[in-house]
Parts: structure tokens; sequence; C-alpha cells
């Protein structure tokens, strides 16, 4: 199997954009060019100072299952945060994860919610579906200061970012396993242009998709 | 061989010929076909069993899948919970039949290994395997440790990858065995592994696999296309088809065979059925073959034993076979040939036994009844009636006329002789033999056909005189055979148409055709050679001077063996041999060697000698006389020729040339028997004749007889008239010889003065003086 990581590709086209001084905007594209959703961005000034002036609020995190579909995909979630995990289909799911930052697992009734729940340590738990094989869901728990998740249109944007550099971290769920983390350094002049950083990654296809229809008539 | 043997023969081979060449060519066919028929099936059989290992591979595949799924399983392999790990891979492994399952983490090493607790941390040999695993659980076919396994690898997903489950599932003789009952894969199939370049192992059999994957592999190598192989006699067709990934140095194939024998056997009952028919055919065929042989050698049997009949001479034939093919025709033909030879025979049979021209049996047929006869009778007498005048009027009339006569005499004979048998034996000849018949009777029988064929011969305004004669032999006294009877009376016949007695009697004594006369000749030409021959000189008395002045020289041979031999039997001889010229020659020579010497006596002494026609006929005659003459130095005059009417008869002109060259040298010549002949004083006239000797006929009986007095007397006066000399021989008493010198005939010859002497005698016959030498001085 090809499992390409453009790590090369991604920082020969880091540029320095005419736009306003202080944000930084990151596009992240497949290798077909499309833009790709669902990325996790995170941006760790060097110097701690130049964190966001205030820290975000706990705030819940709703993870809904709809049409067995985790919906989100990817949640971001802040260390501390309640986690819920609501049941909209009128189906059972068995949710669980076997996560080292925790590992859980409950089984929701249609329309039932788990109580909420809290991871303390940063990383990523994958939480899947006993029931439904298809039905996918990362939690990344993060405390980094700058952290964003890109939509449908494959951006993310920093704004009021200080002068002084960072440690820009991509990532995404179906990035191949094994894939050395990306991580690159972004230095913000504080003042001057707007910078875009364009990614390219290569990706697995959606796991979300990976129902075998060859041997399946349902 | 006979005919039968040999069709029969030929219809059996050919006949077996044909099916043997059918039966090769619908065993190559077949054989062809179903060979055909194998590789189709094996490939397609090839391409069902990786279908049918895919199929079964992918659900098997499946199954490990489902168990990794398992949620227990998961969280032991999401919490590295190694016991629970093995004993939970150990128990669904059983589930899905695999051998061992291993547990495989993201960087591909050996985390758990139900079979071998050594293997953590060791990377998992079948990597390919794993990245086909992150799009669907992936399975191969490997070669671990001489064995064949299904190796199947599937993700664990919790619910991203958190490993990979692998299986190990054997791929041995049980499983061909699920495979076949399940889905009726091939029963005749060998899972082979190779042990190293070019040798294999077999790993693997189906239930009813012949060995046959070492040797297909290792004479063919693994070729996609199927192959001859021969086990124990028995032919099979092989293929080999190779299961696992093809860059791989170790390799599993899979071999399939079909057998042709088991193909060709719902055959055999036709290869039996065929069999037997062959033989019913051969029976039958051969059957039919003698049959029809016998239909067809039968009447060709039945034809040549009628061609043997017909060869021994029986003409009856058989009568035609009543078919309608070419034998058939054959036979129509040897019936018809049959008959027309029968008729042709009979013809000949009728022309060799009869003579065409007057119906009458011919010489052969007369001796076959006399044979017959001579069987019955102890006596009869053969009459052979020659019409001497028949060449004459041949010569005149031509042959049908003659053959006319013919047939009158015979008719007559016929009528004549009433039972007795009419033949032709000769040209000129009829034979009538009578049975039981004593001599007197037949010349009596003779007599009255000569009488009957008195009459001429009458046709139109013609009258012939056939003037016969009867010759007759008689059995038992003249042959026992007939042959020697009709001889004999030919003899006969012939003296009687030489003279006046129209009827003769065979005499023994007579015949001049007796068989020693051959012999007699070769003596003769001896005796002329080794001068055993004496002449012998009758002298003739001057009428006149009652003085010997003339002699004629007589030919004398005394026969070592058989003694005084006659001169009539051997002169006559010897002028039909033509050995007179021989003994004229010697006759002249010794007449003038004696003339010579009684010349010198001083005597006048006249030598004759007789010449016969074949000596005319001689052109040389007279150089020879001119030389002999000479020799002896005797003058020509001295030398008389005499000669027979007859002898000039028979080519005058020649003999005439040759008389007339004699007479001018001065010899004398004379012509002898004078008077018994036909020639006329006017034929006469052309000869150079100086003497005429009358023939002693007339002068026998002179003494008393007044009609030969007058013939004499006129032929003296007539002769002396025209100028010849008159000699008369046969003189044997003084009446004879009175009347003579009375009538004045010049000389006298015969008994009464002497018979022939030899010379000695000669001189003392003169010395008596009765009849004195003429001497030359008298003369002068």
């Amino acid at each position: 199997m090809r499992v390409r990581v453009p790590l090369a590709g991604l920082l020969a086209l880091a540029c320095v954009s005419a736009a306003r001084a202080e944000d930084l905007t990151v596009h992240i594209a497949d290798d077909g060019g499309h833009p790709v959703a669902d990325s996790v961005i995170t941006l760790i000034p060097q110097n701690p100072a130049n964190g966001p002036a205030a820290q975000p609020k706990p705030e819940t995190r709703v993870i809904d299952q709809k049409d067995e579909t985790f919906i989100p995909y990817v949640q971001i979630v802040r260390p501390g945060d309640p986690i819920v995990f609501r049941n909209s289909d009128d189906t059972r799911h068995h949710v669980y994860s076997f996560a080292k930052i925790k590992a859980f697992e409950f089984v929701l009734a249609p329309g039932e919610s788990s109580v909420p729940m809290q991871i303390a340590a940063p990383g990523i738990a994958v939480v899947g579906c006993n029931i439904h094989d298809n039905m996918i869901n990362y939690l990344f728990v993060s405390d980094a200061p700058y952290l964003a998740q890109t939509r449908a249109e494959g951006s993310v944007t920093f704004a009021n970012l200080s002068a002084g550099t960072y440690a820009l971290h991509i990532w995404h769920p179906q990035l191949h396993p094994g894939t050395p983390e990306i991580v690159q350094s972004v230095t913000m002049a504080g003042s001057g242009p707007a910078q875009t950083i364009n990614a390219t990654l290569a990706l697995l296809p959606d796991p979300r998709q990976r129902m075998d229809h060859e041997h399946m008539r349902y | 061989m006979g005919f039968r043997l040999r069709l029969a023969f030929f219809f059996v081979i050919t006949l077996a010929l044909v099916q043997a060449l059918t039966a090769s060519l619908v065993y190559e066919v077949t054989r062809r076909e179903l060979i055909a028929q194998g590789e189709r099936q094996l490939t397609e059989s090839a391409a069902t069993f990786v279908h049918q290992l895919d199929d079964v591979s992918g659900r098997v595949a499946d199954s490990v899948q489902v168990l990794s799924l398992d949620f227990a399983l998961r969280a032991a392999i999401a919490q590295h919970d190694r016991s629970t790990i093995i004993s939970a891979l150990r128990n669904h492994g059983r589930r899905v039949g695999a051998e061992r399952m291993l547990l495989i983490d993201l960087d591909r090493k050996v985390e758990a290994d139900t079979s071998d607790p050594t293997a953590d941390g060791k990377a998992f040999p079948f990597s390919d395997l794993i990245d086909k695993a992150l799009q669907r659980p992936s399975a191969g076919v490997e070669a671990v440790n001489g064995s064949a396994y299904w190796v199947i690898v599937v993700p664990v997903l919790a619910p991203v990858p958190i490993g990979f489950i692998a299986a190990a599932i054997p791929i041995d003789t049980p499983l061909l065995a699920r495979m076949q009952r399940s889905s009726g894969g091939p029963k005749a199939i060998e899972l082979v592994s190779t042990v190293d370049q070019n040798h294999w192992a077999v790993i693997a059999r189906g239930t009813d696999a012949v060995p046959v994957a070492t040797k297909l592999l290792e004479a063919n190598g693994l070729r996609d296309r199927p192959a001859m192989v021969e086990v124990d006699g028995r032919d099979f067709l092989a293929l080999a088809v190779r299961l696992d990934e093809s860059d791989k140095a170790a390799s599993i194939a899979a071999v399939l065979c079909y057998s042709l024998n088991d193909a060709l056997r719902p055959y055999r009952p036709v290869v039996l059925a065929w069999a037997v028919l062959l033989t019913l055919g051969l029976v039958v065929g051969l059957g039919g073959a003698l049959l029809i042989a016998r239909g067809v050698s039968r009447p060709i049997e039945m034809l040549a034993a009628t061609a043997r009949r017909i060869g021994a001479g029986d003409y009856r034939a058989s009568a035609p076979l009543s078919r309608q093919d070419e034998i058939g025709e054959l036979s129509v033909a040897f019936a018809t040939m049959a008959q027309a030879i029968g008729e042709r025979e009979e013809r000949i049979l009728f022309q060799a036994d009869h003579d065409i021209a007057t119906g009458l049996a011919n010489r052969f047929a007369a001796e076959a009844a006399i044979s017959l006869a001579l069987g019955r009778e102890t006596t009869g007498a053969l009459l052979a009636l020659g019409l001497t005048r028949l060449p004459e009027i041949v010569k005149t009339m031509g042959h049908d006329l003659s053959d006319r006569v013919m047939r009158h005499a015979a008719e007559i004979v016929q009528k004549v002789a009433g039972v007795g048998s009419v033949a032709r034996i000769g040209d000129t000849t009829l034979s009538v033999w009578l049975s039981g018949v004593e001599r007197t009777h037949a010349i009596t029988m003779a007599f009255t056909m000569l009488d009957a064929l008195r009459e001429p011969y009458r046709e139109a305004d013609l009258a012939i005189d056939i003037a016969p004669a009867v010759g007759i032999a008689l059995h038992p006294q003249h042959g026992s055979s007939a042959s020697l009877l009709v001889q004999h009376a030919e003899v006969a016949l012939f003296a009687a148409s030489g003279s006046e007695d129209p009827v003769a009697v065979y005499d023994p004594a007579t015949d001049p055709h007796r068989p020693e006369r051959l012999s007699l000749m070769g003596d003769l030409l001896h005796a002329i050679e080794r001068d055993h021959l004496r002449l012998h000189y009758q002298p003739k008395v001057n009428l006149k001077t009652r003085k010997i002045d003339a002699v004629e020289g007589l030919v004398r041979w005394t026969h070592a063996t058989r003694g005084m031999v006659p001169p009539d039997a051997f002169i006559g001889l010897a002028e039909e041999t033509g050995n007179i010229r021989k003994l004229t020659r010697w006759a002249l020579a010794t007449g003038a060697a004696q003339g010579r010497e009684w010349a010198s006596r001083g005597w006048t002494m006249k030598v004759a000698v007789n010449v016969s026609a074949r000596d005319l006929a001689d052109a040389d005659l007279p150089r020879r006389v001119d030389e002999l003459l000479a020799v002896h130095g005797l003058p020509p005059h001295k030398l008389m020729l005499e000669i027979t009417e007859s002898a000039v008869m028979g080519e005058p002109d020649a003999a005439i040339r040759v008389l007339k060259t004699l007479a001018d040298r001065g010899i004398d010549l004379a012509i002898d028997d004078f008077g018994v002949g036909q020639s006329s004083f006017a034929y006469l006239r052309r000869l150079p004749v100086r003497e005429l000797k009358i023939d002693q006929t007339f002068i026998r009986k002179l003494g008393n007889d007044a009609e030969d007095r007058t013939i004499v007397a006129s032929i003296v006066e007539l002769g002396h008239r025209l100028g010849y000399r008159v000699t008369a021989e046969g003189v044997e008493d003084s009446g004879a010889f009175d009347y003579l010198a009375e009538v004045g005939c010049d000389h006298a010859q015969g008994y009464y003065i002497a018979k022939a002497l030899a010379p000695q005698d000669f001189d003392r016959f003169v010395g008596g003086a009765r009849w004195p030498v003429a001497r030359t001085e008298e003369a002068a």
C-alpha cells in the first residue's frame, strides 16, 4: 500500500500572504486537491506568553448518534469538558473506546444520552459502536492554546497571533497509522501580513464507509 | 490354393482390414476428442478449483473478520491482555479451522502466536497480506515449512485498526475432502509445493488423486497447458495451476488430472460390441465367401469335367447350365464347341477313312477293315483292280471325269463283289476284300469283274474303255497283315497290267519289289567298285558267213552270299535307282577291253553293250565312250550299243541328240526287243540306228508258227529295204536258224548257238570249230 506523507511539499507550499499581520490561515487539501474537513490544527507558541488571553470555559460536548453515525466525526475536547453521547436513532448503540486516555463503554437505548464524562488527559480517543462497525468518532483531547478543526472548506484561521514562533501540528483521523506527527514551525511577524499555510495530506479512505458491500445484501 | 479358399481369404482379409482401419480411426478420433475434452475439462476444473478456493478463502476470511470484531477480544487486544488474547485466538481459530492464529501489531510485528510463544516481536513474514488487509480481509496461499496454508489477515478495528489477526488454515487432504463434499471440487487433485528447484513434494491429495503431480512437474515444470503423463501404464492428462503469488520462490500448485482410461471406459462396451460384430461379420463373410465361391467354382469344375470329356472324345456335351451369368454363357459356349468339334471330327474321321472324290473307303480304312477280317477269317483274297487308263483320262478329260469313271467302276465292282467291301487304295486302284475265299474263287471273281467292266463307260457322247487289270493277293499265303496284302496285290496288279493276262496272282518269286532289293543295290555298287561283276558274251552268228563276228555283252553277278543273281533282279533296280550309269560304264569298259584283246588276236569281233534310258539322258555319255575307245585302242565300229525302244521314248529329243553324237563317231547302234513296243518305223527313221534286233517272242516258235514266220520275214525284208541290218534273238532250234538264214536275216543269237559265255569259255567255244570266228585277214 502506498503511504504518502508529503511533508516536504507541505513545507514548500508555506508562504507569507499579504493579509492582516496577526492572522494565520491553514488550508488542508487531500492529494486530489479537495479541501479536507475534520483536520485538527494545533498551534503551540514557543513562548507560553503568546497564548490566548483567556482560557475557554468548560463546555459540554455532545456527541450525537444519528443515522448510525457519530456527529461530529471529530470532536475537539478540552480536558475536563463534560462529554455526553446522545442516541438520536431508534436503535441501540454500544458506544465504547479502548483509548489509553479513557476507556469507557455506554449502551444507549434509543433516545438515551450517556451520563456526562470527563477526560482529564490530552490525547485522542477513538470511539466506536460495538453494534455498528462503521460508526467511528474521534475525541481530540488537547489543552493547546490554539486549537481548531477544519470545516468543509478545509481552512482554519487563527486571528491576532502575537509575533513569535509557533509549532503547527496537523492531525487527521484518516492519516495512515504509524505516520509521524505532522509538525511545522511557523514564525509570526506580529504586524506583518497574514500568513496562509497550505498542506496536502495523503489520507486513507473514510473508515466510516468501510462496509464490505461485496459481501452484503443489505 | 483353390479358387474358393482364395476368394474366401480375400473377403475375410478385406473385411478385417477395413474393420481394423475403421477401428483405429475411430479410436484415434475418439482419443483425440477425449484428450481435447479432457483439456477443456481440466482447464475448467482448474479455474473452478481456483475459484472455489477463492470463494472458500473469502468465506473463511469473513469468518475471521467476524471473530476479529469480538468485543471482548478487541478489549483484550486494546488492553494487551496477552493470555486472554492467546486463549481467545485459539478459541476463534478452532471455529474457523485455523491451525495457528497470530496477532500482529500496527508495526507488523508478531504480538502473539498461538503455536509459537517465542515468535513475539518478530516481523510478520507476509506483510503484503497486511497491506491488503487495510482495505479488506486478505488471504493468500503460503508455503510454511513444507506445508501449504491459507494465511488470512484481517485488521482488528476498535473501531480503527489497532492490529491484525492472522489465521493460518492448512490446505491439506482433509480440506480438499471438505471442499469436495461441500462444493463438488475435483477429486483427482494433488497439491504440491516446491522442495527446491525442480523438485516437488505432494502436500495434499484429493480422494481420487493419482500420483501424477511430481512426474508432470519434473518433466514439464509449471506450465498452464495440459500435458500427457503415463502412470503405471495408464494415460493421464494433467494440468498444474499455481495457487500462490507468482513472485515467490517457494510455490504451491494444484495438479489436476484426467484419466484417459476412465474417459475411454464408456467406450468399452462399444469396443466389445464392435469386436463381436467383427467376429460375426468375419464368420458370415467367410461363410458367404465360401458359398459364393462354391457357386462360382462348382460350375467351373463341371465345365472342367466337360472339357476333360471333350478332350477324351466324348462330344455328347452335357446340357448347358441354366444360369444367366458369364458362367452360363461359358457353358453354352462349351456345349456349342463340343457339338462343333464333334461334327468336325466326324467329318475328319470320314475324310480320314474315305476318298473324297469317290466317297469310297480309302486305303487306311480298307486296311483297317481287312485287319479286322483277318482276325476272323482263316482265308481271304484281296483283289486290286487297276484302271490303267485312268492317268491318260485325267490328262485328256480332267479329274472330274476320271473320278466319275472311278465311281462307276466302283459301283460295278461292288455289285459284282456283293458282300466284299470296295475301297480306293490308290489313284487308279480299287480294292475288294473277299473273306473266306480261295485262290480259284478269287480268280473267278476277278474275271467276273473284268467282264462286268468290259462295257465302256458312257457319258453323253463319250465312251471310255476302262481297260482294267486285277492283281490278287491271298491270305494267308501272301501276307498275314493287311498292308502286306495290299502291297502284294498291287505288285500282282502291276504284273497283270504289263502282261497280256489281265489277272495275276502275286508271285513272290517274281516280285521285283522285295525289300532285299535295297541292300542289293548297295552290294551292286560294292561289286562294281571291287570288280566282282563279270561280263559274259553271247555270240552272234553271221548267217551269210556262218561265222561269229559279233557278241552281246551281258552282265553276270555272283553275289558273295546269294550266289548267282539273275540280271532281271538287279538291272531294273539299277535303272530305278540311277546306278545303271555306273553299271553301263563298267560294262562299256570291260567290253571295250575284251574287244581290244580279241582284235589283237586278229579276230573281227563287234562287241555290243546294252544301254538304258538313263544312260541316254546323260549328255556326257559320248565323251566317255570316246575316252574308253581311246584308252583301249578300239576302233568305234567295233562297238555296238543296244538300246530298247522305251529307252528313247522318255525324253526323245535329248536321247536322239546323244545317239546322233555317238553315231557320228562311227559307233553302231541297235534297237533291242524290236516288235513288242509301241514304236513305228516312222519313228524309227528319226533314230540313227543301223540294226534291228527282233524280239525273241517272235523267234521262239519260228520253227512251226506260220504267223511268226510271216512277221519275221516281213521285218527282215522291210528292215533291209530301209537300210537296217537285222538280228534275231532267242534262236533256240535249227528250224528257226534255218528259216532266218532263208529269209536273209543278217545275224542269229540264241541258245541254239550258245548261251552267254565267260571269256575263257568263249575261247573254248570258238575253238570248238562249229562256229568259227571271223578273222581280219578273211574279212580283208
